[in-house]
């Protein structure tokens, strides 16, 4: 639980890093706001880079639309998605 | 369709080019398609339309009887590229050869397994050009919209049941099928884009100059390459005779892995590319068929 928790806080960061966000911080990413449309605004480039982001910093891939639109729906679901797939390695 | 082209022709117009291919083959087609594509270009100025902004940047500003020339040959070409559509669906493929220049540098790329994307342009055929593509003796997935037209509709689907290689992956789905595009290349597979045309709504755009003028193009094919290290190979296409159509292998682009989220980071590829459109409107002026303006 812990490690969902630390996991989330440093995705909030990373996501303002490397998708560029620049008009909002950590706090203000709620873990169950939707990422993308009314969410926080995120695209379909986004999401491909997030998959990159995913593998870059916490080792785990997000293979393919089945994976993936599930684990992209908020800060929270991709958390969990992240800790239940290192468990799982 | 990109936004501002016309829908052209009705239900009954579609069948009498069926009936005239059935009855006459290729050669009645096309004389009945003569007769109306000149009906088009003098009697329907929204045709003339779709046809000045890629005509004036490929020609520069023409007047009278040069201007409607062009028009007449512009229309008429993609005219010709809609009729060999409509005989392969009728005759059967075997009524157009596609040949392929490039063919062993196409193998050398997919052999090195890291997944392909096949970036294409609305030139020539590239929906009948795509049969070349049964070199690769791999599924090709490509990304596109149901067409808006009922003739492209009807050839398409034709096209599809009988003989096309490719599946489609719908960039009106979730995410703009991003995660399925980026699915294909993580599992090595072929992946097929349009380089030319950016998609409703899509934001995500790199500026790059196109016969003497700027135009925005879609960077998410660079973007893909760059989050999955697969190579990006540039094909175009042109009808080169009565019955017959090339492939060829224009280019092999490759995009360094990690390039990150900011478009200016793509514009160097974006405009690899679009100089080959440029080279290929040179030699192919009246085979590029955006029948919009590009240059807005």
């Amino acid at each position: 639980m812990a490690k969902v928790e630390e996991i989330k806080e440093q995705l909030k960061v990373i996501l303002i890093d490397d998708l560029n966000l620049d008009d909002i911080t950590p706090e203000e990413i709620g873990d169950n706001d939707p990422l993308f449309g009314d969410g926080l605004g995120l695209d379909s480039l986004d999401a491909v880079e997030m998959a990159v982001i995913v593998q870059k910093h916490f080792g785990v891939e997000i293979k393919d639309m089945e994976e993936g639109r599930p684990a992209l729906q908020s800060v929270q679901a991709l958390a969990n998605f992240i800790v239940d797939k290192q468990e799982k390695a | 369709m990109a936004a501002g082209e016309q829908k052209l022709g009705n239900a009954l117009g579609y069948q009498l080019f069926y009936l005239f291919i059935k009855v006459g083959g290729r050669r009645c087609a096309y004389a009945l398609l003569n007769w109306v594509c000149a009906f088009y270009v003098l009697f329907r100025p929204q045709v003339r339309c779709s046809c000045e902004p890629y005509l004036t940047h490929r020609f520069g500003a023409a007047v009278g009887f040069t201007k409607l020339w062009q028009q007449y040959r512009l229309i008429l070409s993609f005219g010709r590229v809609m009729v060999d559509r409509a005989i392969v669906a009728t005759l059967g493929a075997e009524q157009i050869k596609v040949s392929l220049v490039g063919r062993e540098q196409l193998l050398q790329v997919r052999d090195q397994g890291r997944g392909m994307i096949l970036l294409l342009s609305h030139v020539g055929c590239w929906q009948l050009a795509m049969s070349a593509m049964g070199a690769l003796n791999e599924p090709l997935y490509m990304l596109m919209h149901g067409h808006a037209s009922s003739f492209e509709s009807k050839n398409y689907q034709t096209e599809v049941d009988s003989s096309c290689p490719y599946r489609t992956i719908d960039p009106q789905g979730y995410l703009g099928g991003s995660l399925e595009m980026l699915g294909v290349l993580k599992s090595g597979g072929i992946l097929s884009i349009m380089g030319d045309r950016v998609p409703r709504q899509e934001k995500n755009t790199a500026p790059v100059s196109l016969l003497d003028g700027e135009v925005a193009l879609p960077i998410s094919p660079y973007h893909l390459a760059s989050a999955t290290g697969a190579p990006i190979v540039v094909l175009t296409s042109r009808k080169t005779g009565d019955s017959t159509y090339e492939m060829v292998v224009a280019d092999v682009i490759e995009v360094p892995v990690g390039l990150g989220r900011k478009a200016d980071k793509f514009i160097p590829y974006v405009q690899r590319y679009a100089a080959i459109l440029d080279d290929y409107c040179q030699k192919n002026p009246y085979q590029f068929y955006n029948f919009f303006n590009m240059w807005q």
